[in-house]
């Protein structure tokens, strides 16, 4: 029955307690600004902002230990017990916050059996010393020597790692345990309140049957009383100050041990440990512990100073000081030699304490530029510091101890996320017996993990505080970071120092210090993040201040831009808002030898820092180039140059581009001019040296190795249809479809680039003949100088015909252009009029192109001979860099990879009946590459000036487009070199031997067996099929 | 390590190949293909030594292509862990140094490499011991041991090291220029 009347009690009580922490929430809103949210955290983590803030008086601190230790020490705190008690109340007094007693969740397991005491060695254990009712008798002494044995031994306790979860749980209150009472007292007066209830007890002796009386230094307004029943503590207080007895409030049982439990993070400030300023001008600044005064609750912290000199000489001088609380100073270190010009009056001071030497300004200490500040350690915040790299280094910076900051690093661990261990990770011990052992992350606990050690003889698992492990990495393991600022890249574990491991990017290459513990093992390969917003790595912007840079790495939050400055390279770190918009524009540039120059092209550098590089531009703006080396290792290959400290090399990519054709233009026609000077050929200059590029970024190098690859576009309105990508503009790609004859604008992710077309042979011959296209009719003019070497009527049909050729090629809409029916009818139009077919274009020209009289290409290319069309042909040749070609006359399969990349060389060629273009084509195609009409063995004219003509057999071919030529009709003369301009074919007669020199039988030989006008009726030898052929590309053979 | 190992392949080929050369086309187009590829299981395929067999085609649908599987051996290069390498120093940086050893880019980071040799920079940028007599620098061929490896689609790049026994400069162009 008694029990059943306890739990009524119980209850009654409890409703009693609800009603009471209304009212207490109440007034602690108007009395405190923490309110409600901060009663949970009341007990542990009380902080005392204004208290701390600029308080800097020294506390007495005389000891009293009798009193301070009967009443503190419970907290076991050693600090406490020390002070004096009447400081603590002068201190306490200044604070205005207070705090709220405990909740009374969890109650509804409590049940108030009103139990007998427990035996005096359970109570001690429970870390709540109590005073025991026969200490009435005893003298103060006697009490101090209890407390201290109590509170030596339960120290004792506190440390001793043996103790297991069961005996410590044996010690957790029990409800036969007296309980905890909270009871409202005036502030301040918490610990007056508990040493006057000491006294009472003491002069009272037993009729007083409370157990103990706790003031916690963190908890205001209120103190603990240990007794059976409440009936017992308002006995107690009765007829005593400073105590509202209204206000009596049961803890509950689960809640008692966090009454008296201390902080541990308290105790987590020592030296050496990384912390965060909480508030004033170093608010969210990293600091390390120096020193801590437990006794005081202060702590030394090392700080990068923020300290405007300007300012505080001003104020020393007595000026006014405009007061700007909105500036805080940067933080950087502190110069003392500028103090001292500014008339700071510096002393130089040893420390008492350390010996050490400190310069003070105005009461400030600074050493080595650290600012060393005096704070209380509730103005530090301890938890979930996370010092980043860079900050760590700025503190290392100046240290000479570098060791020892980075052994320091393990404090971190006190901040580690939880799961953070997860299975399979490697790991290593840090602390302990076990340090140095290695082990693998088998299962993970709250706190522990753990792990299958690495050595034999250990048994199979060990549990280990997560604490004590730190992730282990091997030189060698392929890693991601997971936190930090460099989160998201990847790449190799080069070293592992302790807890840091040097990682080499996988995109970089730089080196990267990372904590282990933001690392993951992993076999992704990225750099990291590489866009913020709108803006991407490699994006050209332009910057708040007007200035532009690159984009050459994204940071978590802010890019690194290499700016457009030339003379040295200059990175700044932009946050997004200060980026204004991304710079997109075709924009050109001279370089030195005034070529012009245009995205892509491939330039060298002739001056500056960064001489003898080379690479494709990536960026053009007013007049800066932005080069990217893969070979430059700093700044992700970026090179900032003036474009007139540059030189084009290996012609112009002509990237597409209509605007800037004309000067390219010029710049090609000088080489035109001086065709054997270099190897870039006339007709290597413009076409090779732009298939060149081709061939290179079909190698799939550079970022856009999509452009010329063939695509299905799989998604949107254009769904299905194939096509070549002709330029790629940020997420958009331009593509010429197959069957549309128009080139629309996709989006990148809209394509699909698995179409298993030889997309090389595409782009290459897109480079030699698209973009080439529009320039060639004002190259025409140019040509005359070709025309001695081909007989008189090729001329007119060549410059007559080229244009309108050429024009509707460009432009397939012109009416002139004919329908695509004339497909079949190898019409002249035919490449004009869809412009996928355009020469060279299909991979099947590739293919057939290097194969001229193998045996193959006769009959399936048959057809597309027939269809390939004068035009065909023509493109054939304009692309066609034979001089370079190992297309010997024996028709041999040059079957090399690199004919792959000169496509359709001679493909193509006409010579099928009824292409009615017969006579047009070939002037056409000579216009502008004479030089690949020739082959070895055949006859011809050389007319060099101021020489008369003479017989000659051509011996070979070189480079540069020029042939050697053994005189005489049998080629039993001298040698000599001779440009393709004083070259003319010696025309076969019937009957005679010829070789042809253009179309798909390029190289082939036959029999001229009748001449029909223009055409010649060949029999070719290794088919013995007939042809119609011009006559212009046969050439009488000399055999040898 | 080099393997002489027999791979498969699909080839897909264009109609207008099938004739009297089919079977040459397959394999120059293979050898075009292949030769000079990187697979992470295999490593670098270094050269085409001979066709084991060819499948039969399979003309697909719609492109009239064809598809053959063939068998082909070929040697294959691929570095592993641990593996001791012979390189030639391609660029020297404060970071460390990059290495070629055939296809095979290896990094030796300035973490591994003798704490003796201390980087120089300059005209030409190089690893020296404080005594000068031996000096990693472009062109060097040096000894390393490979310590880690990754593998992409289009090539390996490994990590190196040189500081272990028997490891480093085999010959150097700057000791008798």
């Amino acid at each position: 029955m008694p029990r059943r009347r306890d739990e009524y009690e119980e209850y009654d009580e409890e409703e009693e307690e609800y009603d009471a922490v209304d009212e207490e929430d109440e007034e602690a809103d108007g009395y405190d600004d923490g309110g409600k949210t901060k009663r949970k955290l009341s007990k542990t983590n009380f902080d005392d902002y204004e208290e701390e803030d600029e308080e800097e008086e020294d506390d007495d601190d005389d000891d009293d230990e009798d009193y301070g230790g009967g009443v503190g020490g419970r907290g076991r705190g050693a600090k406490r017990q020390k002070s004096r008690a009447a400081n603590f109340f002068d201190e306490e007094a200044a604070v205005d916050s207070e705090e709220e007693e405990e909740e009374e969740e969890g109650e509804d397991d409590f049940i108030d059996t009103g139990a007998e005491i427990p035996d005096e060695d359970h109570r001690r254990m429970r870390h709540r010393p109590m005073l025991p009712r026969e200490d009435e008798q005893e003298d103060v002494e006697e009490i101090e020597r209890r407390i201290q044995e109590r509170y030596a031994k339960s120290l004792n306790v506190e440390y001793d790692e043996e103790a297991t979860d069961v005996e410590q749980q044996a010690l957790l209150p029990s409800i036969r345990d007296p309980k905890l009472w909270m009871i409202k007292c005036a502030i301040g007066h918490e610990r007056e309140v508990a040493v006057c209830l000491m006294q009472k007890c003491i002069d009272r002796g037993s009729e007083l049957q409370i157990r103990s009386v706790v003031a916690l230094d963190h908890l205001k307004n209120y103190v603990y009383i240990e007794a059976d029943k409440e009936a017992h503590v308002r006995e107690a207080i009765k007829g005593m100050r400073n105590i509202y007895p209204s206000k009596i409030m049961l803890v509950p049982i689960k809640e008692m041990t966090d009454v008296l439990s201390v902080e541990s993070k308290a105790i987590d400030i020592s030296r050496d440990t990384w912390v965060r300023m909480k508030i004033g001008l170093y608010k969210g600044d990293l600091a390390k512990v120096v020193d801590v005064d437990n006794v005081r609750l202060r702590a030394t912290v090392k700080l990068i100073p923020r300290i405007d000199l300007q300012a505080l000489a001003s104020k020393l001088e007595g000026r006014e000081v405009p007061k700007k609380k909105t500036f805080t100073p940067p933080a950087r270190f502190m110069n003392i030699d500028e103090a001292r010009e500014l008339h700071i009056r510096v002393e130089r001071k040893r420390d008492p304490a350390t010996g050490d030497y400190f310069e003070k300004i105005e009461g400030m200490m600074f050493k080595d530029g650290f600012l060393y500040k005096n704070v209380s350690l509730r103005s530090l915040s301890t938890q979930n510091v996370q010092p980043t790299f860079d900050e760590l280094e700025k503190f290392r910076q100046t240290s000479e101890t570098g060791d020892g900051d980075m052994s320091s690093l393990s404090t971190l661990f006190a901040n580690r996320k939880k799961g953070h261990f997860m299975k399979g990770d490697r790991v290593i011990v840090v602390k302990g017996d076990l340090r140095n052992l290695k082990g693998w992350v088998e299962k993970v606990e709250e706190d522990t993990v753990h792990i299958k050690p690495n050595e034999k003889d250990l048994p199979k698992t060990l549990a280990i505080n997560d604490k004590e492990l730190c992730k282990y990495f091997e030189p060698g393991n392929h890693v991601k970071v997971v936190s930090g600022a460099t989160e998201g890249a990847t790449g190799m574990v080069v070293s592992v120092e302790s807890h840091v491991v040097n990682i080499v990017s996988d995109t970089t290459k730089e080196l990267l210090r990372v904590f282990a513990d933001n690392v993951v093992e992993s076999s992704e390969v990225t750099s990291g993040i590489t866009r913020i917003g709108d803006y991407e790595l490699h994006d050209l912007v332009l910057l708040d201040d007007n200035s532009f840079g690159v984009i050459i790495r994204v940071e978590s939050e802010a890019f690194q831009v290499l700016k457009g400055v030339p003379e040295r390279p200059d990175v700044a770190l932009v946050r997004l808002r200060e980026i204004k918009y991304k710079i997109d524009k075709k924009i050109f540039a001279k370089d030195r030898y005034k070529n012009t120059l245009s995205v892509k092209d491939a330039v060298k550098i002739l001056d500056g820092p960064c001489k003898g590089k080379q690479g494709p531009i990536e960026h053009i703006y007013k007049g800066i180039l932005f080069i990217y080396d893969r070979h430059h290792l700093e700044h992700a290959g970026f090179i900032c140059v003036k474009s007139e400290a540059c030189m084009m090399v290996g012609g112009s990519r002509a990237n597409g581009d209509r605007n800037g054709q004309g000067n390219t233009l010029t710049s090609r026609f000088s080489h035109l001019r001086t065709p054997p000077r270099t190897p870039q050929s006339p007709m290597r200059s413009a076409r090779g040296g732009a298939m060149n590029f081709g061939g290179r970024h079909g190698g799939g190098r550079g970022h856009d190795a999509l452009v010329g690859a063939t695509i299905k576009i799989r998604l949107g309105h254009y769904k299905g249809c194939k096509g070549r990508v002709k330029d790629v503009k940020g997420s958009m790609v331009r593509v010429e479809l197959e069957a549309q004859m128009k080139i629309v604008t996709v989006d990148r992710s809209y394509i699909s680039d698995n179409v298993n077309v030889a997309a090389s042979f595409r782009e290459t011959s897109r480079y030699g003949m698209g973009s080439e296209t529009p320039i060639h009719p004002s190259r025409t003019p140019l040509h005359p100088y070709m025309t001695p070497m081909r007989d008189s009527g090729a001329t007119p049909i060549h410059d007559g015909m080229r244009t309108p050729m050429r024009d509707r090629a460009w432009n397939p809409y012109t009416p002139m252009s004919p329908p695509r029916d004339n497909w079949d009818d190898a019409n002249p139009g035919t490449w004009g009029t869809s412009p996928q077919y355009q020469p060279g274009s299909p991979p099947s020209r590739a293919y057939e192109a290097p194969t001229p009289g193998s045996g193959w290409t006769n009959a399936p290319s048959g057809n597309y001979n027939d269809a390939g069309t004068p035009r065909d042909s023509g493109s054939g040749y304009a692309n066609a860099p034979s001089p370079y070609l190992p297309s010997t006359p024996g028709g041999q399969p040059p079957m090399t990879p690199s004919s792959a990349y000169l496509p359709g060389t001679p493909g193509g060629q006409p010579m099928t009946p009824g292409s009615g273009g017969l006579d047009m084509m070939s002037p056409a195609v000579g216009g502008d590459n004479e030089g690949p009409w020739f082959l070895p063995d055949i006859l011809v004219n050389v007319s060099r000036s101021g020489e008369d003509s003479a017989v000659g057999v051509i011996r070979e071919l070189l480079p540069d487009g020029s042939c050697k030529v053994a005189l005489g009709s049998s080629g039993n003369g001298k040698t000599v070199t001779a440009l393709p301009n004083e070259i003319e074919v010696v025309a076969p007669r019937k009957a005679e031997k010829i070789k042809i020199m253009g179309g798909a039988h390029r190289g082939a030989t036959g029999k001229l067996i009748g001449i029909d006008g223009t055409d010649g009726i060949v029999k070719v030898d290794d088919t013995l099929d007939v042809k119609i052929l011009d006559m212009v590309i046969l050439a009488k053979l000399v055999q040898t | 390590m080099f393997f002489h190992i027999v791979l498969e392949r699909n080839m897909q080929l264009h109609p207008r190949h099938f004739g009297r050369d089919l079977r040459d086309k397959l394999v120059s187009k293979l050898m075009k293909d292949v030769e000079g590829t990187c697979s992470g299981r295999h490593g670098f395929i270094v050269a085409i030594t001979g066709i084991e067999s060819v499948g039969k085609g399979l003309i697909r649908d719609g492109t009239g292509f064809v598809t053959f599987p063939v068998k082909y051996q070929c040697v294959v290069f691929r570095p592993f862990k641990g593996e001791i390498v012979e390189a030639v120093v391609t660029m020297v940086n404060k970071m460390g140094f990059f290495a070629e050893a055939g296809p095979v880019q290896i990094f030796v980071s300035n973490h591994l490499i003798p704490d003796d040799m201390e980087f120089q920079s300059g005209d030409v940028p190089n690893y020296t011991t404080s005594d000068g007599s031996v000096k990693i620098q472009k062109e060097s061929e040096v000894r390393l041991k490979i310590i880690g490896t990754r593998v992409d689609a289009t090539e390996i790049f490994c990590i190196g090291t040189i500081k272990d026994d028997f490891l480093g400069v085999i010959s150097d162009p700057g000791a008798n220029p």
